[in-house]
Order: C-alpha cells, then structure tokens, then sequence
C-alpha cells in the first residue's frame, strides 16, 4: 500500500464534492496515468474511519479479481497520519472522463440515439448482475454514481453510501435524493436485490426523458408520483409489514408508459415496466433483463 | 434481516426466507449464467484458473470456478456419474427452487471462496496461546451480545481477530485493544447502529483513549490491506438447516455447537462450510430426534454436497463435543450463557450436551479442550480485561 498519496499523486482538478469529501482528479506521476482520488479525513476526535469507507474498500477489494468491465476498479488505498489528530485516507480509482449526469446533460438535442441508450442500459445490466450474483446491492444508483468512459463504456461507482442512508433515513437529516428509490425502501418494507432494478428502471426513463421521472420531495409523495405512473398496487400486494396504508393514496387511472416516456420502443416500454415492478419479487432481475428482446432490437 | 447484509451471502438466506410464500419456477439451467452476461467473468476465472482442473461433462466442475487447492468441487466432480448424484441433483433443485435469481451463483460464490477463509497452521505469534484467544473471544461474544450486534457481526470480529493476532505484532496488554476494534470495524461493516466509541474505552475500564483506539482501527485496516471480507459458517448452517428441514431445536442446538467454534483456536483450519456441516451432524446425534422418511430425505439432499473427508468431519465434531461437554463449567461461558435462554430454547443445558464425546464413538478422546489455567476459574465479564493486562 502506498503511504502518501500527495507524494504519488499530483492533483490537476477537483471533480466533484461528495459527502464525506472532495473527488479530484490526478495523474500518478510514475505512470502519468489520470486517477480519481476520493479522500476522507479522519479525526482523531470523531469515530474513526466512516462507515462507508469501511464499506466501500471491503467490497471493491473483494470484486477487485473479478476486473469486471462494467465496474469502477479501485487502484490502491493509501492512509496518511497528517498529524497526531488526523488521518487521511484515500482511494485511488481509475479515472472515468464523466458521469452519467453529465453524459446526459452534455447529449446534443433531441438526446441520446436509440442504439446508445441500448448500449448503456445492456452495460448497466451486465454490471448490476455482476454485483448481484456477487452478493452485493448497490442501493444507491443514480446518475451521478454511475460514470460512462469517452468511449461508452459504463462503470458503476460509489458504493458504500446507501446503506447508511437506507438505514438512518429516520436518524441522519442527511439531504438525499429520493428519486431513484424503490417503494419497498420508500414504505421501510424489507428487501434485496430488486431495489437496485429500480433504481435502474429509472434511469432507464430518464435517458429517454432527460430529466427525472419521478421527483418526489418527501417519501409519501414520491410514492404518490410512482402510483401516478405504474397504478396504485392492489391491497394484496401490498406489503403486510409496513405502517403505511394503501389507503393513503388515491387510485389513478392506469395511464400508457408511453405517456411519460414517448421515444421508447414497444420492447423498451415492456422492460421498463418489467423494472418498475410494484412487488420486488415479481420484479424483474438483471439477469432476465438481459436476455429481454429489448436487447435484441437492432 | 435484510437491512444488514451489504456485501455478504445474506441476500440469499433472506430470499429464502419467502420459499414458502412463493414458490418461483425452477430456472433452466442454461439462464443461471448466460454466455453473454458472463463474458467477461469467464475470461477472468479462464485466465485465473490454467491449472483448474475442469471436468466439462460435470455441471458443477463447469460452474464453480475454482482452484485445484480448494479440494470442494474436484472431490465433487469426482463423484458424478455415481449414484448419489440424484441427491445432488435435488440439492441443485432446491437452490434453484428459491425465489432469487442468483441462489445460485451465490451459493457457488460462498464455496468458492472457502480457503481464503483458513488458516494454514493453529500456531499463534507468542505471547498469545489458546487460552488467551479463547478469553479474548469470549469477552467479545458478551460485548456482541451487550450491543444486540448480529452473529455476522461476532463471526467477522473473529475472523478478523484471528487474521490481526497473527498479522500484527501486539503486546498482551494490547490484545484487548486489538479485540474490540476487530468488533468495531465488524460492525462498521455490518451494523447500522454502532456505539460509542467512548462507550467502547468505558467497557475496557478506560485503560485505553480514545484516540489509542482509533490509531488501532488505522493500524488493523492497514495491515489487514482493508480487507473485511468473509464467509461466515452460520449462512451454510442456516442454508443446509432450511434445505434439510430441521427442527428449531435442531438449528438452535448447531448454532450453538457453530459459536463454541469460535473459541477453539484449533477450528481456525477448518473451512466455514466444514465447520457448518460439523456443527449439524453433531446437533443431530445429539438431539437424537425420531426421524420420518421425509425428514431423512430431506437431510441426504441437504447434505448431498461433498465438503470434506469423513475424518475431517469427524475430527471438527469431536472438537465441538468436548468443548460442549465441558462448557458449563469453563470461565469462557459466554456462549454457554447466551444460549442458555428461553428464546434459545435453552439449548446449552441441553442433558445430551453432557455425553457428547461419548455419542461420537471412540476417536473422541484424541480431541481435548485447550488447560486452562486454574488462576482464570471465576473470572467474569469485565474482569477478562484486566486479567489480560496484569498477568503477563
Ligand atoms: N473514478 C472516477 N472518475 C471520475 N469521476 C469520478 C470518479 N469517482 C467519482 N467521480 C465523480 O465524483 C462524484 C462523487 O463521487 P462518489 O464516489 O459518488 O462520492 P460520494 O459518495 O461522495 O457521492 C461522482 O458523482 C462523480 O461525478
Ligand atoms: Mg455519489
């Protein structure tokens, strides 16, 4: 393990601010390679190194053999001892030219061909059924988690979050978005792997739509804004553990998919709201996904 | 349940959980991993594994990337073809039958990664022995318990410790130390409410700061390499439990046994899966419930997997008799004491615990529990700690 990462690393700009600190982007100055550096300042004073961190090296050290293509490849992780209150500590990814946000957001008008976002989402698939038949939920994809190369290639990043969230929503006044989250997590039911086909499902409109599709600003009416586009769920489906009651929602009207997602093809509509399953077991996995016809369409 | 397991082999015991709500169909065989979304895993294990041994008309050989040192699938591929292999076939069933698409493959993950979570040999860095482990363990079970941590959470503590005590040069004084920021990135990892860290250095008598503590969470995360990962036995246990079909009874009784593993420094060389077999062959000779064809069935299916020579599995279960026989009376009762409850079913006052080694048959005598000092009879939960700092 490298000891200083300011020694190896010379940082060339800032990328991105996240929760526990800032991402820069730098070149080793061996290889004159461009990494990602996400540092975490840790003091002496606080709890030792967060959660997320523990999390987050645990799992990409253990994926680290696999050199899956659709996953982002942490290099190394370097701990410094700045003074005797502080530690820093920081990973080194390879660097990734954007996010998924920017990808979109940068897409000339009318958006993304067809093809492209076909391509995009059969690489989300692949990675997520990656991380799924190795034991992981990311819970927490968003764009801004998912980074995209020059080239298209897709890499999912910034795991070890979700968790935290999911579990101290209720402790933590931490400001996230709601918006990609499934409604077994929205009405604290349990679950697994279904969430992240959700969340996924999402994105998958959105790179049709170019802006989200359900923007929710509390838990109960971003449930109300998915009912407004999937149906409200029948009682039997209804979770039976759960505090929250079907009742609290009007019933709409089943309006067409197409509705809110107008350039999708009748196989990608089918898809779409395979993902957007109301019951996580009967949601589709990311293994069927991908032998959907939607990945056949040419 | 599920709100603890990130990255572990939980979702699958979870999706199982809802066998009986739902069944899913089975799935085909050929879906469990398409050419095309394995591509590029299957470069990987190609590139891995040049001197894997593998066997194409044999499905699990086919499945299971695995290296010819993991002993598992190429002892199992051995066997297919024989007439055993119906059970197999059942077993396969079963794992498909659940109602998650990746059973299986996260079954197959859990063996595949089986040796990583060994030891070569059960020596211990001086000054350590047995007997200070076991005090060590013991103390973190009552403080796992205290926290309402999950088992998860004391099986990686465990692992983790083991790795640390070998890896890192700390003196007794600091074993204590060592132990509970084991127990605190465990929980970092698998926990969504930790406690204080002040609450940590009280439970230590406050003979460490706080800052002490967390210059030793750097410590153990740099040499360990951040590496947390592990395969806790009690997810094959739980697995192998629900397949079989056994009684509550039953699984209490294994997940017992399985925890008093935990104190015996000689199980580190056993592989999670073994221990998990050991445990439950063992709660059944015990218990020594009546039998229906049924349960029977179920239970050759369940064990159907080949995991180890019979020797082996004899040798873990003679182990884990002794130490039961013997529990009660011992100064590391942590276990003894958490299982001794009415929701436990109070197993480890169970009378069949008492004769264990006996039950085995002969061969049980070559297996004795680690002396323990006299000097350490009567200690209690709090007293571990400052036994371990004065009398070195
Ligand atoms: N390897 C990388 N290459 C390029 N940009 C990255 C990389 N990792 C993260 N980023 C950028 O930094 C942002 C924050 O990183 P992330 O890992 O999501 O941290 P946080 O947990 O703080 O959200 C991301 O949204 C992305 O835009
Ligand atoms: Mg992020």
């Amino acid at each position: 393990m490298a000891q200083d990462a300011a020694v190896q690393y010379e940082p060339v700009a800032e990328i991105g601010g996240g929760a526990y600190g800032t991402v820069y982007k730098a070149r080793d100055r061996q290889s004159g390679q461009f990494v990602a550096l996400k540092s975490v300042r840790v003091q002496t004073d606080q709890d030792g190194l967060p959660l997320s961190t523990v999390r987050e090296v645990a799992l990409l050290k253990r994926l680290e053999q696999f050199d899956h293509p659709n996953v982002v490849k942490l290099m190394d992780v370097c701990a410094t001892l700045r003074t005797d209150h502080e530690t820093k500590v920081t990973l080194v990814f390879e660097h990734v030219d954007q996010d998924l946000k920017t990808y979109l957001d940068k897409a000339p008008s009318p958006g993304l061909p067809a093809s492209q976002i076909q391509d995009l989402m059969q690489q989300l698939m692949c990675g997520l059924a990656f991380l799924h038949s190795n034991c992981i939920i990311h819970r927490d994809l968003k764009p801004e988690n998912i980074l995209v190369t020059s080239r298209g290639q897709v890499k999912l990043a910034d795991f070890g979050l979700a968790r935290i969230y999911s579990c101290h929503m209720a402790l933590t006044p931490v400001v996230v978005t709601l918006w990609y989250r499934a409604p077994e997590v929205l009405l604290q039911s349990t679950y697994a792997t279904p969430v992240d086909i959700w969340s996924t499902g999402c994105i998958f409109a959105e790179m049709f739509r170019r802006k989200p599709l359900f923007c929710g600003e509390s838990e109960v009416d971003q449930l109300g804004k998915i009912f407004e586009v999937i149906g409200l769920p029948t009682e039997e489906d209804w979770p039976t553990d759960v505090t929250l009651s079907q009742r609290n929602f009007s019933p709409f009207s089943n309006r067409p998919i197409t509705d809110f997602v107008p350039e999708i093809s009748h196989q990608g509509a089918d898809l779409l709201l395979e993902m957007l399953t109301f019951d996580p077991l009967r949601r589709i996995s990311a293994l069927n996904a991908l032998d959907h016809l939607y990945f056949q369409e040419g | 349940m599920t709100q603890n397991g990130f990255c572990d082999s939980r979702p699958l015991l979870d999706l199982h959980k809802k066998t009986e709500e739902r069944r899913a169909p089975l799935r085909a065989w050929a879906n469990t991993r398409g050419p095309k979304e394995r591509r590029s895993l299957a470069e990987s294990e190609e590139s891995r594994g040049a001197h894997c041994k593998t066997t194409p008309e044999s499905r699990w050989a086919r499945r299971m990337p695995v290296s010819a040192e993991d002993g598992i699938i190429m002892g199992y591929a051995e066997q297919n073809g024989s007439k055993d292999g119906r059970e197999e076939e059942a077993l396969l069933q079963c794992l498909h039958g659940l109602p998650g698409t990746y059973s299986w493959d996260i079954f197959s993950d859990m063996l595949r990664t089986q040796s990583h979570y060994t030891f070569p040999s059960t020596e211990l860095p001086s000054p350590f022995t047995d007997s200070t482990r076991a005090i060590m363990v013991d103390w973190l079970i009552q403080v796992h318990v205290m926290f309402n941590f999950s088992e998860e959470t004391l099986y990686l503590t465990v692992h983790l410790l083991n790795r640390a005590m070998r890896q890192i040069k700390v003196s007794i004084n600091n074993l204590q130390l060592l132990g509970i920021v084991c127990l605190f990135l465990a929980g970092k990892k698998e926990e969504c409410l930790l406690p204080e860290i002040s609450e940590l250095c009280y439970l230590m008598d406050n003979n460490y700061s706080k800052r002490q503590l967390l210059r030793m969470e750097r410590r153990v995360l740099c040499e360990l390499d951040f590496e947390l990962s592990h395969c806790p036995p009690l997810h094959f246990l739980l697995l192998t439990a629900s397949i079989a079909h056994c009684s509550d009874k039953m699984v209490w009784m294994a997940r017992y046994l399985l925890e008093l593993s935990l104190l015996e420094n000689q199980c580190v060389v056993f592989q999670p899966v073994q221990l998990a077999r050991a445990a439950l062959c063992l709660a059944r000779v015990v218990l020594q419930e009546a039998h229906s064809p049924e349960s029977e069935t179920a239970w050759c299916i369940a064990t159907s997997l080949h995991i180890c020579s019979e020797p082996t599995l004899q040798r873990i279960m003679h182990i884990l008799a002794v130490t039961a026989s013997t529990a009660h009376a011992r100064e590391t009762r942590a276990s003894f004491v958490k299982f001794s409850t009415a929701k436990t079913l109070h197993i480890s006052s169970h009378p069949g615990l008492q004769s264990a080694p006996h039950l085995l048959g002969p061969g049980g005598a070559q297996a004795r529990p680690q002396a323990r000092e006299g000097a350490l009879k009567g200690m209690r939960a709090g007293e571990t700690g400052q036994y371990m700092r004065t009398h070195t």
